[in-house]
């Protein structure tokens, strides 16, 4: 019934790409949470999180989002996220997500002096 | 369909069928007028009042439903959410604080996000057992 999560990994320069397609729950958790080991592990401090525009996302999937904040802070990376649309970046702002990772309209400006 | 203003859909208590009942409140919203903004804080507030249904209320017990009923009146659309389970026993506002620095779980939105995006919510025990939530969102014209 969800639409199945891939997740890519790609880097340009020194930052860490997560491109996530499907929809982010705490079933498609796991596979996202995996990403993000492989790119900590390779000693990633910068990461971006690209998210599919038409993909669901519940609470389930920002609780998810919240460890891997929780984990960044620890591990004393910093975290952007792009490819939302108007309604989950309002959500991301209304639970505080935005306190510890910050949101761009598109990848280019997320990139930019990052 | 009950009657000329009410639709009644029973989902399995599975993760995933929450979308079937989100899908359904978007069509019905549409067809009322609401805005875009509006029907995706409506997906939004249905998808988690179903998900607490399913995994809370229900405990993914296959062999429970979750019962949605949409009643659409002329300025707003009453979307209950039905499970067999024995209610919540406190709501706390989670403060995202305490799930960073681990002094709680990171889960735990579901009905914050309800409340913030719907203009009512109520929730009462249903008269055949099982709780209810209902969620009133107004057409703003």
């Amino acid at each position: 019934m969800n639409k199945e999560i891939q997740v890519s990994i790609s880097k340009k320069d020194d930052v860490s790409i997560l491109n996530i397609t499907g929809d982010v729950t705490s079933i498609s958790g796991e596979t996202i949470e995996e990403a993000y080991q492989k790119v900590s592990n390779a000693g990633a401090k910068k990461i971006l999180i690209y998210f599919d525009q038409d993909g669901y996302i519940n609470s389930g999937g920002i609780a998810i989002l919240i460890g891997i904040a929780s984990e960044s802070r620890k591990n004393g990376q910093t975290i952007r996220m792009t490819g939302l649309s108007g309604h989950f970046q309002k959500i991301f702002n209304m639970v505080g997500l935005t306190k510890y990772t910050e949101i761009f309209p598109t990848e280019e400006l997320a990139l930019k002096d990052f | 369909m009950t009657s000329d203003n009410n639709i009644e859909l029973h989902i399995p208590s599975i993760m995933g069928f929450e979308k079937i009942a989100m899908e359904c409140s978007a069509s019905v919203a549409k067809k009322m007028g609401f805005t875009e903004d509006r029907i995706e804080d409506l997906k939004t507030a249905v998808a988690e009042a179903c998900l607490n249904a399913i995994e809370h209320g229900n405990k993914m017990d296959t062999n429970t439903k979750v019962g949605i009923t949409l009643t659409v009146e002329e300025s707003k659309l009453q979307v209950s959410v039905k499970d067999q389970g024995k209610g919540i026993d406190q709501i706390v506002t989670p403060r995202i604080e305490d799930k960073i620095e681990g002094k709680d779980r990171s889960r735990g939105w579901g009905i914050f996000l309800i409340k913030s995006l719907m203009n009512e919510v109520s929730f009462e025990p249903s008269p055949e057992g099982g709780n209810i939530i209902k969620m009133i969102i107004y057409l703003e014209k």
